[in-house]
């Protein structure tokens, strides 16, 4: 149950400790309805409202339960866990996807989320209107656009492919193009959920340093992700999620020991 | 519950005409891209898309004049005037069955109003409805009125009718899809259903007195049959039709909003 204990409303410009949080989580709770098939049919509907009869097509469940996580501007923040642990629905709610079923989530300043890299895209356009509309898709002005373009493409090392439609990409190089597109919108505050294993070693190597350059900036990350080196890289600070509802808060190598003492699969090495 | 809200960064603002205002951007990209995929790997593009009402406007006027008889002079301009208006409704219609369903990666990954994908499939369709009604006046003016009625200046307060009423349509039935996929096989029988309802081959004066209050509860009806007062009498409507349907319109387009907005933040999750 989430902590009702009569929190203050918390308007984001009026303490000093406001300016400090990136992210705020208070109780929050998520809960999911499962359905036998995702899409209910009018006969469903017609034998629970018409005829009274309880179908058992419904189930709920927790993926995440009285979730209370802050994050500070400029802290690189790794989340962990084994799957269906609820790391992706924390960032979901956290970039505003989901609505949280009660608690509260606040966040402070321009946040990008990168749950799935173009997820905007379409085969059929080259990779400038990509471009275009996977900026926009995120929330970026055509004339912001504009005065980072060459940045996008420089940075995905695409240049000479930018008139080609997406569809002759290869799958690296799609990935490149999105991620390109969405470090390049500096936001404030980066949510990424495991989709820093994309490209080539040399590509990887450049997203590390620029998401590296993006903290040093003074950027606030918050990382999904399963392997442990890119974490250690790059956070300073890992919270360890166990079936909706967290473990472990703190020090990096810490959590990170804890979590691999635990998991039997984090054990084997590959976590 | 008090609690239970979660601030979302990119979504939570005022009304709904302020969230597609804020999103213009990506609404004007969305309308680019839509009208972008179907047109720039075709020769003929845009022909097809007059082509082919043009060859049903044909085939009504050849059944209509000559099989049975509906006694209008120049029946073809008659046909001419609301087919292609019926055409891009039900096109828009169809579309709000499947929109949700093929954006369900970017509903999933990115945090934006969803009904923008509303928006933008209408507003690309009807960009084409205007370019169609361009002929179509070229037409009119050829060979039906030998001179150009002060009527057409009224068209663009027709055309923003319309796409209050398409939206206040859409929207619902695109949120209903999401849950239901009835709504797939119920619609095309609901559509035939309005064709025959609604004045497209015949003059709506010719539906007898009697049923005419029932027969105008179809705002489709009022629709079609100001384009025909506009486009083929060539005169202005009755103040009664224009403003009853302008308040019709408002009045679809805001109940269509409030059944999508009802539902809308369980979509990322469902579809």
């Amino acid at each position: 149950m989430p902590s009702s204990t009569a929190t203050p409303a918390f308007s984001p410009r009026s303490s000093d400790r406001t300016v400090e949080t990136a992210v705020e989580l208070r109780g929050v709770s998520k809960r999911f309805y499962y359905y036998e098939h995702r899409t209910t049919s009018l006969r469903e509907w017609f034998i629970r409202r018409i005829l009274q009869r309880p179908l058992n097509v419904r189930r709920t469940e927790f993926t995440l339960r009285s979730l209370d996580l802050m994050v500070r501007r400029g802290e690189a923040v790794a989340l962990i866990g084994s799957n269906g642990s609820g790391k992706s629905t924390a960032l979901r709610l956290i970039a505003g996807i989901y609505r949280a079923s009660s608690g509260r989530v606040t966040t402070f300043g321009r946040l990008t989320a990168v749950i799935e890299l173009g997820a905007g895209f379409h085969p059929e356009l080259t990779g400038a209107d990509n471009v275009a509309l996977y900026a926009a898709v995120l929330g970026l002005g055509r004339r912001e656009l504009k005065a980072r373009y060459d940045e996008v493409v420089d940075f995905a090392q695409l240049r000479e492919f930018m008139d080609t439609p997406l569809k002759y990409y290869s799958s690296g190089m799609e990935a490149r193009l999105a991620f390109a597109v969405a470090v390049c919108l500096h936001p404030d505050i980066l949510l990424l959920d495991e989709v820093l294993a994309v490209g080539d070693q040399a590509f990887r190597e450049r997203c590390l340093a620029r998401l590296r350059a993006y903290h040093e900036r003074g950027g606030t990350l918050i990382l999904v992700s399963h392997e442990v080196d890119q974490i250690r890289e790059l956070c300073s600070r890992a919270v360890w999620l166990d079936r909706g509802e967290m473990r472990m808060d703190g020090e990096v190598d810490r959590v990170l020991a804890a979590y691999r003492a635990e998991d039997p699969v984090a054990r084997r090495g590959a976590p | 519950m008090s609690a239970v809200q979660a601030i979302s960064p990119m979504v939570g603002s005022p009304g709904p005409l302020g969230r597609v205002w804020r999103y213009r951007e990506l609404l004007r990209e969305l309308i680019v891209r839509n009208l972008k995929v179907k047109y720039q790997r075709s020769l003929l593009g845009f022909v097809w898309t007059f082509l082919n009402p043009l060859l049903t406007v044909g085939i009504l006027v050849l059944v209509f004049s000559h099989v049975v008889r509906i006694p209008l002079p120049d029946y073809w301009a008659f046909v001419l005037s609301g087919y292609f208006v019926w055409n891009c409704v039900l096109q828009t219609l169809n579309t709000g069955t499947y929109i949700f369903a093929e954006h369900s990666r970017l509903t999933r990954s990115v945090a934006f109003p969803s009904e923008i994908l509303v928006f933008g499939a209408a507003g690309s369709r009807l960009l084409e409805l205007v370019a169609e009604i361009m002929l179509i006046l070229v037409l009119l003016v050829a060979f039906h009125h030998h001179q150009v009625p002060s009527s057409f200046a009224l068209l663009p307060v027709l055309l923003v009718i319309q796409v209050l009423l398409v939206i206040g349509l859409a929207l619902p039935i695109a949120t209903l899809s999401v849950f239901y996929y009835d709504v797939h096989h119920a619609l095309p029988i609901a559509l035939t259903t309005l064709f025959y309802l609604s004045p497209v081959f015949y003059p709506a004066d010719m539906v007898p007195q009697a049923a005419r209050p029932f027969y105008f509860l179809n705002p489709i009806a009022g629709l079609l049959t100001l384009y025909q007062e506009v486009l083929y009498a060539g005169r202005m409507p009755s103040a009664t039709l224009l403003f009853g349907m302008i308040a019709a319109a408002f009045l679809v387009y805001f109940i269509g909003y409030a059944i999508f907005n009802r539902y809308a933040s369980v979509f990322p999750e469902i579809v």
